[in-house]
């Protein structure tokens, strides 16, 4: 037992390593940045104004409203989606309803590459590109495959007696959906919602693809061009940018991490 | 002998029943179905189509077979993309997998186990980018690793870690595998909740313990729940993207590039779509033959168990 808890604590103690550079480097104003050693630590003041100008001068401000956006209106919608989906197959027993689900489940195993260069000449074709809408639409179609996949895992645990309950009362499909399915899955669905509204806070590709100017621009793909143009002179400004970004997606992961690992072993394994 | 006529209906096969939700069973699929194949598998096909013309994204794509394939393997760059997809490929497989096992098994069953992985998946939540922003900090020609390794007195200072290949492809593997343990170690911790206790106890009564344990018993067990973490590891290394971009940007010059990088600097840097579409293809021929044949094996090897 001792043993584990050493090698466990010694390798944890490693993997902060990284976190603490980051949070000393960050800390460090860029023109006091070389007085410093690499490994100390700087301090509190200068790591507010490093993530102030990074917030400012590095343009993160201008992205972040539309990045929060993307993060919580696409995954809400491809869950909707994916869950309408699950129940069409389990609990209105689509006819050929594994063939539909293989449909939009198997759209994940293609590599993004595969579509990314139609999306951009389509969406530069239909006015779609750099359109806060544009992102929500693709944003919400790659969360959707996941969303089916794990909701209709949920579903086929639900006794169909529930459904036959149901019509025999009455309802209809639209509200038996809306008001039993819907509300019988919520560990589920907010498993799904965090993990994809991670994926999508923290996507650079489809941001870099499909979008231009920096109000529309996701935060990643800001913090990425924020690497490129101040790299050298100004270190500790972009690591003071990706701490800021960063900070969002793990205090909703940590936070959530127990309902999280509930809502997906309920639903797979 | 003939059946009394009830029991020989009985055995006659009914005719299914119109489903009476059919109506609605459609309509309630339609929405993800569209979706998934006006913004996934149409532009999957027009860049299947691409891939055999010559396009630069204004007129028309123009006709020319297979030469686009024949310049991509003709290139020296691709083949080294392909290399170190490769690297990529083995490189999760092994670290990323192992160690998130290892973090599983030895917390598994402690008190506070969530403290003891808390550490291994704050990475997990940070973007591929940041990643890169840290990792690229902390690899910098003289920069904090190898003023570490002066202090401990300890060789590899002098290494340029980002500048040379494919030593830089291998930190960044490195990197990534730091970002990655987590997520497989929390897995591979749920697979080991759904592990039923009696085998284990019967086995330790029998003398069984430790590594002797962990390998005639938990791991054959956990082969399930193996194959999907290491079926979405192969998947996602092919796919790699974020964290190059986010520390080399594929170079210096096209040294650290995977094809994942190659397909996009060829589409949207040299503007040579059709290129760009012929290594988004291969790429996707390697993704779903690897899935393929990894699965089958998997489910081979389960079968003769």
């Amino acid at each position: 037992m001792l043993a584990r808890k050493i090698v466990l604590a010694v390798l944890g103690l490693l993997w902060l390593v990284p976190v603490y550079l980051l949070l000393a480097n960050a800390s460090k104003l860029p023109a006091e940045f070389g007085t410093y050693g690499l490994w100390e630590p700087g301090n509190l003041g200068a790591l507010f104004t490093n993530m102030a100008d990074a917030w400012d001068r590095g343009r993160l401000s201008q992205g972040i409203v539309s990045t929060a956006v993307y993060a919580i209106v696409s995954p809400i919608i491809a869950v909707i989606i994916g869950a309408a989906a699950g129940f069409a197959i389990v609990a209105l027993r689509l006819r050929n309803g594994f063939f539909w689900f293989v449909v939009i489940f198997a759209s994940t195993i293609f590599p993004l590459q595969m579509i990314l260069m139609p999306l951009f000449v389509g969406y530069a074709q239909t006015g779609l590109f750099n359109t806060r809408v544009g992102m929500i639409l693709v944003y919400t179609v790659i969360a959707t495959p996941f969303s089916a996949f794990v909701m209709r895992n949920f579903f086929t645990g639900i006794a169909h007696q529930v459904f036959e309950a149901a019509v025999m009362d009455g309802a209809s499909t639209w509200r038996i959906f809306w008001r039993i399915y819907l509300p019988m899955s919520t560990s589920a669905l907010i498993a799904i919602f965090i993990l994809q509204a991670t994926f999508i806070w923290n996507d650079l590709l489809l941001g870099l693809t499909l979008t231009q100017s920096s109000e529309i621009r996701p935060v990643i793909t800001a913090l990425s061009a924020l690497q490129s143009t101040y790299g050298g002179s100004a270190m500790s400004t972009v690591l003071a940018g990706g701490l800021l970004v960063s900070l969002p997606t793990v205090i909703l992961f940590l936070a959530t991490q127990r309902a999280f690992t509930r809502g997906l072993s309920l639903g797979q394994f | 002998m003939s059946l009394p006529a009830a029991r020989q209906a009985e055995l006659v096969p009914q005719r299914k029943p119109k489903n009476q939700f059919w109506l609605s069973s459609i309509g309630f699929v339609a929405p993800g179905v569209l979706l998934v194949a006006v913004v996934l598998y149409l532009p999957f096909l027009w860049t299947t189509y691409i891939s055999f013309t010559e396009y630069n994204g204004l007129g028309d794509p123009e006709f020319i077979g297979i030469e686009n394939f024949r310049d991509m393997f003709a290139d020296p760059a691709f083949l080294n993309s392909v290399l170190n997809t490769l690297y990529w490929v083995i490189g999760t497989i092994a670290l990323p997998v192992g160690l998130g096992l290892l973090i599983a098994v030895l917390s598994h069953g402690l008190p506070n186990a969530t403290l003891f992985r808390l550490p291994f998946l704050i990475p997990y939540a940070l973007s591929g980018v940041a990643v890169g922003v840290i990792w690229s900090f902390v690899l910098q020609t003289n920069g904090a690793l190898s003023q570490a390794l002066v202090f401990l007195h300890l060789p590899g200072s002098e290494l340029r870690w980002l500048l040379d290949a494919p030593l830089n492809t291998f930190v960044m593997i490195g990197a990534s595998t730091w970002q990655g343990a987590g997520v497989n170690a929390l897995l591979f911790g749920i697979g080991l909740q759904s592990i039923p206790k009696e085998p284990l106890e019967a086995a330790r009564v029998d003398g069984a313990s430790g590594f002797t344990l962990f390998r005639t018993m938990t791991w054959p067990m956990l082969a399930p729940l193996t194959t999907v973490v290491v079926g979405l590891s192969i998947v996602g290394s092919l796919k790699t993207f974020d964290i190059i971009w986010g520390m080399t940007k594929g170079g210096p010059g096209r040294v650290s590039e995977t094809l994942a990088l190659t397909m996009y600097k060829e589409t949207f840097i040299n503007n040579a779509y059709g290129l760009g579409a012929a290594v988004a293809l291969f790429l996707t021929v390697v993704t779903v033959l690897a899935s393929i044949l990894y699965l089958r094996r998997q489910l081979a090897d389960s079968r003769s168990i």
